[in-house]
């Protein structure tokens, strides 16, 4: 191994970790946010450090102190297996943890004759990896719910567990269904799948190639990560807080970051297959390469553009309202992020410059595509969460009849349909 | 040294795990050293360099057995007074113990045979074991899926079965317990 293989391969684990680790309270700040946009009001905008707010992330880091400076509270009525029922929460956040471990952030790295893949862990069986590891994070709930000893909690659990063991066929089924359209179960060959053009125009994305299976997979997927409309397992109208009734401080945290990590996971794992991944339409890693100064030049016009809007939207809306005379710092703040951004701003175009006039080597070059694709990456999987979250605020709650209904007699029945006409469609074109 | 130490480790969790799922009387800690088993035994497959068959080990037993019988912990809350006595456990686990005591020499001599194939040990790809299913175990592999499909259908059966009769017991007893 070259210093440059190892460089990547500990640089993309560590990305792979602070990725699903950092985006926990970015997450946690964008579900206020926007609950707050859905129902007209607010939300958290006014915790700072020094005055700066960042539009309100910083709240989310003082709920973090919150929930661990927390009394520990363990009900006395748990006699035995206190250490499960402490460990319980731990392996649903590692299980949603390490399944966001093998998502592709950019395309195999070429140098040298070598092949290196920017993801945490180097697999190329990246789908049954995420398979098989998150279907163990929901054995967290179940195990927590059982060691409650709280009939709240324990049916919490068991609706959580049978609506797993329901959705996870129309998901497996659905995902077979790409297997044999892409035919790899590697999830970066099925981004590079995707790099195509389909009927000669549009982008070979799965959600167009596949639009039923595609549909399948996103729901299953919110039921998966128990999120809404799927919530029944914690759902506070009937059965207060479900499994997690119990726990309490950072034993309750843990299965609150390991839904956001399941949920980020989910998303990473929907625009892998059918969202194009790390790539933008039309645009295949080896045109990015070949034409590489056209593609800086594009960066260079673009990315000024976009700092300017964002420094205007900043101007416009992070002040007080002109009744209140004192600004506390938000004028300040935004002086100092108007620097920054166009200090960074300055620095991508000199180095695009750079590349595009002095640079010889195609390292450097393959190492721009790389940020830019893990750029696109981070801003899709923002964009996914998103989805997530409006989903959750805007349609409600299905009965748990309801969603055993969804899943077995639509759900099911249609991923068979689709994977036998995918079978059909592909063997009748390769034969 | 490091593969030794590893393997060391991941076989004392599998053998405490075992111990664990057939000793203890709680359902639920039972199912846990299972899992645990299970997750050493993928780490084992894992260290023979067949990442494939660990992570099939993992997704078959840890999500499909270990959560389908938590569920049927959950559904039918087997406390451990309600479990069947056992005076002569200990004497029977010794006597078994004893009986398959000729056998450790087979498992003597894997054990220090393994690891040295850990380094040397062809990896054992998706693409070449699904060469190697389709070509040339193709057929015991279309037996499996028509065994795993009558057990299948033979399950459906013993289950609608077996509903109709619940039925017409629950439909009996409701009446009788009406009756004043």
């Amino acid at each position: 191994m070259s210093t440059v293989a190892i460089v990547i391969a500990i640089s993309s684990f560590l990305l792979g970790t602070l990725l699903a680790l950092l985006t926990i309270p970015v997450l946690v700040w964008l579900e206020r946010r926007i609950a707050s946009l859905i129902q007209d009001r607010l939300g958290p905008n006014r915790t700072n450090v020094f005055g700066f707010r960042l539009g309100g992330v910083v709240q989310s880091f003082a709920d973090v102190v919150k929930l661990l400076l927390k009394e520990e509270y363990y009900p006395s009525h748990i006699k035995m297996g206190k250490w499960l029922f402490m460990l319980a929460p731990v392996i649903t956040f590692a299980a949603a943890l390490l399944a966001f471990m093998a998502i592709p952030f950019a395309d195999t790295l070429h140098i040298n004759g070598e092949a290196l893949r920017v993801q945490a862990l180097p697999i190329d069986f990246g789908v049954f990896w995420y398979l098989a590891v998150g279907a163990i994070g929901v054995l967290g709930v179940i195990f927590g719910g059982w060691l409650s000893h709280n009939k709240y909690a324990l049916l919490g659990a068991s609706r959580a567990g049978s609506m797993v063991i329901s959705y996870e066929l129309p998901l497996g089924l659905s995902i077979l269904a790409f297997i044999i359209t892409y035919d790899t179960i590697d999830f970066n060959a099925m981004v590079q799948w995707q790099s195509g053009v389909f009927f000669g125009f549009l982008p070979a994305w799965g959600i167009l190639v596949q639009p039923l299976a595609s549909i399948i997979l996103i729901v299953s997927l919110f039921a998966e990560t128990n999120r809404n409309p799927f919530t029944v397992a914690e759902g506070e109208s009937e059965i207060v807080a479900g499994y997690m009734t119990e726990h309490t401080a950072m034993k309750f945290a843990m299965y609150f970051m390991g839904e956001y990590v399941a949920m980020n996971t989910a998303s990473a794992v929907i625009i892998t297959v059918i969202f194009g991944g790390y790539q933008i339409p039309w645009v295949s890693t080896e045109m990015m390469l070949q034409n590489f100064s056209v593609f800086a030049g594009v960066l260079m016009i673009t990315v000024p553009l976009i700092v300017a809007l964002l420094i205007r939207w900043m101007r416009k809306n992070n002040t007080v309202r002109p009744t209140v005379t004192t600004d506390s710092g938000r004028n300040f703040e935004t002086k100092v992020l108007t620097i920054a951004l166009l200090a960074m701003t300055a620095l991508i175009e000199v180095i695009l410059l750079y590349l595009i006039f002095f640079a010889e080597s195609t390292l450097a070059n393959s190492i721009t595509v790389m940020l830019f694709q893990i750029v696109v990456f981070v801003a899709k999987l923002m964009m996914f969460n998103i989805f997530f979250i409006v989903i959750r605020w805007t349609v409600p709650r299905f009965r748990y009849d309801q969603i055993q209904h969804l899943g077995w007699y639509y759900l099911l029945p249609l991923s068979l349909l689709n994977l036998f006409i995918t079978a059909l469609v592909v063997v009748g074109v390769s034969s | 040294m490091l593969e030794i130490s590893i393997f060391s480790i991941l076989a004392l969790f599998m053998i405490g795990g075992s111990i664990a799922m057939i000793s203890n009387k709680q359902t639920v800690f039972a199912a846990f050293g299972f899992l645990v088993a299970m997750i050493a035994l993928a780490g084992l497959f894992a260290m023979l360099n067949s990442q494939f068959l660990a992570i099939a080990q993992i997704l078959v037993s840890v999500g499909a057995v270990v959560v389908l019988s938590m569920l049927t912990i959950l559904t039918v809350n087997a406390q451990s007074k309600s479990l069947p006595q056992e005076p002569n456990k200990t004497k029977w686990i010794i006597l078994t113990s004893i009986l398959v005591a000729p056998f450790t020499i087979l498992l003597y001599k894997t054990l220090t045979t393994l690891p040295d194939h850990f380094s040397t040990m062809e990896t054992i790809n998706t693409k070449v074991l699904g060469k190697e299913m389709f070509s040339h175990w193709v057929l015991p592999f279309e037996i499996l899926s028509i065994l795993l499909l009558s057990a299948m259908v033979g399950a459906i059966v013993i289950a609608r079965k077996s509903k109709k009769k619940e039925d017409n017991t629950t439909q009996t007893n409701s009446r009788e317990r009406s009756r004043p």
